[in-house]
């Protein structure tokens, strides 16, 4: 393996650098490193309560069936048995989940244990509380179901079908939410087209991101005050709270989350509401802790899977210049058995409508459906990764069919570096990026002059070598107005994270977050922000680990998702920490007799500049406020104790055109990918890869690349093996690590990188969100399988995950993917 | 309940405990003597979270029964470091970003430790077979090799 | 996860653990515990009683005699076959095969019975037993006795092992002048087999196929290409679909792994 990180000679950027001698841009070492290095991080199997009872859940060995009844005496009678919960008393005592949706999708009754009904497989359907792991799991065993098997639904396109089976008895169909979407004039398009491709389908598969941790919760409830207390992994808490409080008929500030360290999440640990309520229910009714960990088996067949989504009837009106006019689509999302965040997945899409691309014209018909598979999250690239697979297949798929060079094409359509900020067709901005040469860089890495060459020695070996480009976008901070585009009548809109600083009695900075970290170093970076703000170093800033909404430094949207915490969080922590710097400089002002703006802040002092004698520590400040107060000015309003809430400049996008601007940054990556694939059995090596990244502002250069690695393996892992399969009775056949297969050390690539920084114009930093990733290495790979398997009868890639099976399916009869694909040609 | 006393040495210390014969290694340590280093990521032997040396082998503590423990040596991650002072291989996985979440990283240090005792100068590819049976879902692996490749130039007595 | 009670003894030696497995319905032998201790997790299996090999030395031995026959104690781990300086003179086709299983943790407990007595069709082991003509040495309460390794793996998880008895060793001929190969497709590197070949060049090719039915199936051929893919063919392969592959990808898969595990041995012999 031979890594280069490749920094071109100038950084490339939209707007003139300041010249930053301090902390951001720097590699500072990581605060989190020590304790997790000694294995002495805090996850939440990790933490112990006296008297805790161990749950585990009896769980639907069906994928659809009527709950006939359900008899839990033989689990009580089983010495070591606290007690139990089943679907009715969960029915009298919360109320439904709140459902985003409208009708008939809003109908959809949830609850946090099955309720007369199951429809996946590993639905909960009644939990037993006992002294040990193990006696727990024995007294699950001794529960008795009694189950009435109804048909079962895994097809997402026989959902609407007349004899469908119907999950949901009250919306009465299985389509959550439907809609239309239409920008530009697709009709002129077409008629102006000299070629038209039509592609009748492609196919995003199910997987997720698996995070080794799997979730858990330790909940205590405290009887006097209705006060429950949530220590869990649960990566959003602001959307948890928002789900629970109303299902369990209590205050929001009644539901405390805590979470110290957490072993990834990538999305999949924002929709555990529903486990967590359960526990809450038995932390009332049986007076003691309640511990609850999530097995990986359970992990795979219930929470949660990533959005898997079919592209029907794919129609492209092409310029004979290679110029792509627009394209119309019918998408059909998958959302499992509940919808839970769905349906907001029916429009984050919609951030990167074009892509990377310059088309105008665009028609989609979007449906989302349920079926009895498990319920969806929003894994890592949620929504937009499905959408940007298919922008990109398109653009390799009318390349080829056209004779056309792909990354002539890509070249010729993206959109351009002197066009940013760009508005897309729906009124989304990308505030930055220069994708040609992003791209050019990619291509250099990957030795594209020397293709034709290896491709040739490759084929000596009797082997199919192949190139790929992956172009994709990874839109951060989210307009949460783009839910009122799917129903008009939901009160969210906006953003925002919130981060409280404060100057203690003996001159500690001490740092609180409203996020949730989960491995993305935000303890390092919030101290690099504050520490140049404050004139000190890192090390003088004390970080608290996690969350807790017991420090009041939340909001309705904390945690830490989609790709936002290097704006929302870090701008939640530049404003505190400026304020900070502001009543700091008044305090010392006032204790030393001058205007507040002829203080600096450096070398952990506040001291008159041009007079560095007149200087006074921190410590100094903290004990004046703290203890030291008499004589100060009766007017001065300083408590060195700041919150401060960050909100990104949205507005409610207009419902009628579905046309505003819904994320704040967009970060570019663009992958290459070069496959050899043995054309005997359609195995392959991966033998050389490359990711260059664009997020603007890198604010810990080490951090960034190791989300960039992190996702470019995550991708290649979903393009070549990891799929969650089902079979017709609703099975899944990959439960668990052993059949789904993720990457080890093995199996990655050498891999190269290489960056440019095109600085956001909106944010306080420049910096863009950047960790998921748009799923790039899936896009590549597909694309350099596509480019190989050209000499083997020119086979379409129709799906995101091309396992050696596949591959070996489509070299021996490429004449059925190639009937997918057909060409107008009007010139 | 089916128990027996079991002795084990572990990072030094020796622990006399009745067990059920039914526990898990890695429960034992993680819950009954609260060594909460060593983790649990799956349940099928696949992962490598709870890799510990099991006199002087690295192996996966979730397949093994405590009982099968009795009268063995045993280090986790918890005996790396040395008062304060971290192992070489911690110190270049902070310093080569080989973690981010930091819950694969017991089991992959120990994992790396069991091959630089016995290779202390590996090849890249043998890092990666030494590794091989641990997944880490953050990382990408490529920050890995390089801390314990790192690790190794440095020659340092591990 | 969490395992069922379980009763647990560790014999001392050969003929205390043959007594414990005969007196006990439901006992299993606890050997590397690398597929035992996950079945049991998952509560597919339910022993009420393990009896840990773990004392038994003399069947971790590792024993070449004179004329290069190798002996090889069932409860050698794949790592010792790994550092073998026997197997690695003797028949290194062992320890290039079991560097491929799983990975250092695993190769580390996991045992050479465990992996031939487990028998799952998609082991590494089986094939290669049957194309090198392994024996398998069984004791019992009856005395000992050597079953071929064709008519040692019965069915799925099934060998002729029989309750209340004990594999004790297996014995590898010596190679002379036979080329060994191995070949295979697994899912993700050191993966699961999706299909592999063991195969032995000695004039004629001696073709154990696994992953493709209850128990690795033998085909002889002459050693050239064409014939070993026309041997197969006739074979009449019905192999299992499922999520890594269907049948029809297997048995084509066998074809071309056959051709290619009977090409190492020739390059080796």
């Amino acid at each position: 393996m031979t890594e280069t990180t490749v920094s071109p000679p100038e950084a490339l950027v939209v707007e003139e650098q300041e010249v930053r001698p301090g902390f951001i841009g720097k590699n500072v070492p990581r605060k989190e490193d020590r304790r997790l290095v000694q294995g002495e991080g805090i996850f939440v199997d990790d933490v112990k309560r006296h008297g805790m009872g161990f749950v585990h859940f009896v769980r639907s060995p069906y994928a659809h069936a009527k709950i006939k009844s359900v008899d839990i005496s033989k689990a009580l009678e089983l010495t070591g048995v606290y007690g139990t919960l089943t679907g009715d008393e969960v029915a009298i005592h919360t109320d439904p989940f709140f459902e985003l949706s409208v009708p008939p999708g809003s109908e959809i009754k949830d609850y946090c244990l099955a309720v007369g009904k199951v429809r996946h497989m590993g639905e909960p359907v009644a939990a037993v509380v006992a002294a040990s792991r193990e006696l727990a799991r024995d007294a699950a065993e001794l529960v008795e179901v009694e189950y009435e098997p109804l048909p079962v639904l895994v097809d997402s396109e026989r959902a609407q079908d007349e004899d469908a089976p119907i999950l949901h008895d009250d919306p009465g169909s299985n389509v959550v939410w439907s809609g239309p979407f239409s920008w530009g004039e697709y009709e002129s398009a077409l008629a102006e087209a000299d070629h038209v491709v039509r592609i009748e389908r492609l196919h995003f598969d199910r997987f997720a991101s698996t995070p080794l941790e799997c979730s858990g919760a330790i909940i205590e409830y405290e009887r006097p005050s209705g006060q429950w207390h949530i220590w869990s992994n649960n990566q959003f808490p602001g959307f948890a709270a928002i789900m629970m409080a109303p299902a369990l008929r209590t205050g929001i500030d009644k539901l405390r989350f805590i979470s110290h360290d957490i072993g990834g999440a990538f999305g999949n640990k924002i929709c555990t509401h529903p486990q967590l309520t359960a526990c809450c229910l038995l932390a009332r009714k049986l007076k003691r802790p309640i511990q609850w960990t999530e097995w990986r088996t359970e992990q795979h067949m219930t929470n949660t899977h990533g959005n898997e989504r079919v592209f029907r009837d794919i129609e492209v009106p092409v310029k004979a210049d290679g110029t792509m006019l627009g394209f119309r689509c019918r998408m059909i999302d998958d959302c499992g058995a509940y919808p839970r965040y769905e349906p907001l997945g029916c429009i984050i899409w919609s951030q990167v409508t074009p892509g990377c691309y310059r088309w105008r014209h665009i028609e989609i018909d979007f449906t989302q459906v349920c079926t009895n598979k498990s319920p969806v999250g929003p894994n890592r690239g949620y929504s937009r990764m499905q959408h940007l697979w298919f922008t990109e297949r398109v653009i390799d798929i009318v390349a080829h069919e056209l004779d056309l060079d792909p990354v002539e094409v890509r070249k010729r359509n993206y959109i351009r570096r002197e066009e940013m900020p760009y508005e897309t067709p729906n009124g989304c901005i990308y505030d930055s990026g220069d994708y040609a040469k992003t791209l050019d860089i990619a291509l250099d890495l990957i030795g594209h002059d020397r293709l034709e060459e290896r491709r040739a020695e490759a084929a000596q070996r009797g082997k199919l070598l192949g190139l790929g480009i992956g172009s994709t976008l990874d839109s951060g901070t989210n307009n949460f107005a783009q839910s009122q585009l799917l129903n008009p009548e939901l009160q969210f809109s906006g953003n925002n994270e919130v981060a409280t600083i404060k100057l203690d009695l003996f001159g500690e900075v001490v740092i609180t977050l409203g996020t949730v970290p989960q491995g993305q170093g935000h303890e390092t970076t919030a101290s690099q922000v504050a520490a140049e703000i404050l004139g000190c170093s890192p090390d003088d800033i004390h970080v608290r680990i996690g969350h807790d909404t017991y420090w009041n430094s939340h909001s309705g949207f904390s945690g830490t998702y989609a790709s936002q915490f290097a704006v929302t969080g870090l701008g939640a922590v530049k404003g505190a920490a400026d304020k900070l710097a502001g009543e700091m400089k008044k305090l010392a002002g006032a204790v030393l007799g001058c205007s507040p703006d002829d203080i600096e802040l450096a070398e952990g002092q506040a001291r008159i500049r041009g007079n560095p004698e007149a200087a006074l520590p921190f410590m100094a400040l903290g004990a004046i406020i703290n203890v030291n107060n008499a004589g100060l000015p009766e007017d001065l309003d300083v408590t060195l104790n700041c919150r401060y809430v960050y909100r990104p400049p949205f507005q409610v996008p207009d419902k009628e055109r579905k046309f505003g601007n819904l994320t704040l940054t967009y970060a570019t990556q663009i992958h290459a990918c070069l496959v050899e694939v043995d054309p005997e059995t359609g195995a392959y090596e991966i033998v050389e890869y490359a990711a260059v990244d664009d997020c603007g502002k890198r604010i810990h250069p080490q951090i960034v690349e190791g989300q960039v690695h992190g996702a470019t393996a995550q991708a290649l892992g979903a393009a070549t093996h990891e799929t969650f399969a089902y079979d017709e009775e609703g099975n899944l056949l990959t439960p668990n690590f052993y059949d789904y297969h993720v990457p080890h050390a093995l199996d990655m690539p050498p891999l190269k990188g290489g960056f440019i920084e095109s600085e956001s114009p909106f944010t306080p930093l420049g910096a863009k969100g950047m960790g998921e990733g748009g799923g790039a290495g899936i896009h590549a790979f597909c694309a350099a399988l596509q480019d190989a398997l050209r000499p083997a009868g020119n086979p379409i890639v129709y799906d995101s995950c091309n396992p050696p099976h596949r591959v070996w399916e489509m070299l021996q009869d490429p004449e059925s993917t190639r009937a997918l694909v057909s060409v107008e040609s009007r010139s | 309940m089916i128990e027996k006393t079991i002795k084990v040495d572990i990072n030094g210390d020796l622990y006399e405990r009745d067990v059920e014969a039914r526990r898990l290694l890695v429960h034992f340590i993680r819950d009954d003597l609260e060594l909460t280093g060593t983790h649990v990521g799956c349940d099928t032997g696949n992962c490598g979270a709870c890799t510990i040396l099991y006199n002087g082998d690295a192996i996966k503590s979730c397949m093994m029964l405590a009982i099968q423990a009795d009268g063995a040596t045993i280090q986790t991650i918890e005996a790396l470091a040395h008062d304060g002072q971290l192992h070489p291989l911690q110190q270049a996985f902070s310093e080569e970003h080989a973690l981010q979440c930091g819950y694969c990283t017991p089991g992959m240090l120990m994992a790396a430790k069991y091959l630089l005792d016995r290779n202390p100068q590996p090849t890249e590819q043998e890092v990666r077979e030494a590794i091989q049976g641990n997944i880490c879902r953050c990382t990408g692996y490529w920050n890995i090799i390089d801390a314990v490749m790192a690790a190794a130039s440095r020659g340092e007595e591990t | 996860m969490l395992l069922r009670e379980v009763e647990y003894a560790r014999p001392a030696g050969i003929a205390e653990a043959i007594q414990l497995l005969s007196e006990h319905d439901n006992a299993r032998a606890l050997a590397g515990g690398q597929t035992l201790i996950n079945v049991m997790k998952q509560r597919a299996a339910a022993p009420d009683m393990l009896v840990d090999l773990a004392e038994l030395e003399e069947l971790t031995v590792i024993n070449a005699t004179g004329d290069g026959t190798l002996e090889l104690g069932a409860m050698a781990t794949l790592a010792d076959i790994l550092s073998s300086r026997e197997v690695a003179e003797r028949r290194p086709i062992l320890a290039e095969v079991a560097s491929t299983i799983a990975d250092v943790q695993v190769r580390n407990r996991g045992t050479l019975g465990g992996n031939v007595c487990s028998n799952d069709p998609t082991n590494h082991l089986p094939p290669l037993m049957v194309a090198t003509e392994a024996t398998m040495t069984i004791i019992g309460a009856g005395g000992e006795r050597v079953v071929s390794a064709e008519e040692f793996f019965l069915g799925v998880y099934m060998t002729a092992v029989a309750p209340g008895e004990l594999l004790t060793k297996v014995t590898i001929p010596p190679a002379g002048g036979t080329g060994d190969g191995f070949a295979s497709v697994t899912v993700g590197s050191h993966g699961t087999g999706i299909v592999n070949v063991a195969a032995t060049v000695n004039g004629e090719a001696r073709i154990a196929i696994g992953c493709v039915a209850a128990v690795p199936v033998l085909v002889t051929a002459r050693p050239d290409d064409e014939s070993v893919r026309e041997a197969v063919r006739t074979a009449d392969l019905d192999p299992p679909s499922d999520v890594h592959g269907s049948g029809e990808y297997r048995r084509r898969l066998a074809e071309v792994l056959s051709v290619r595990a009977v090409q190492q041995g020739r390059s080796s012999g």
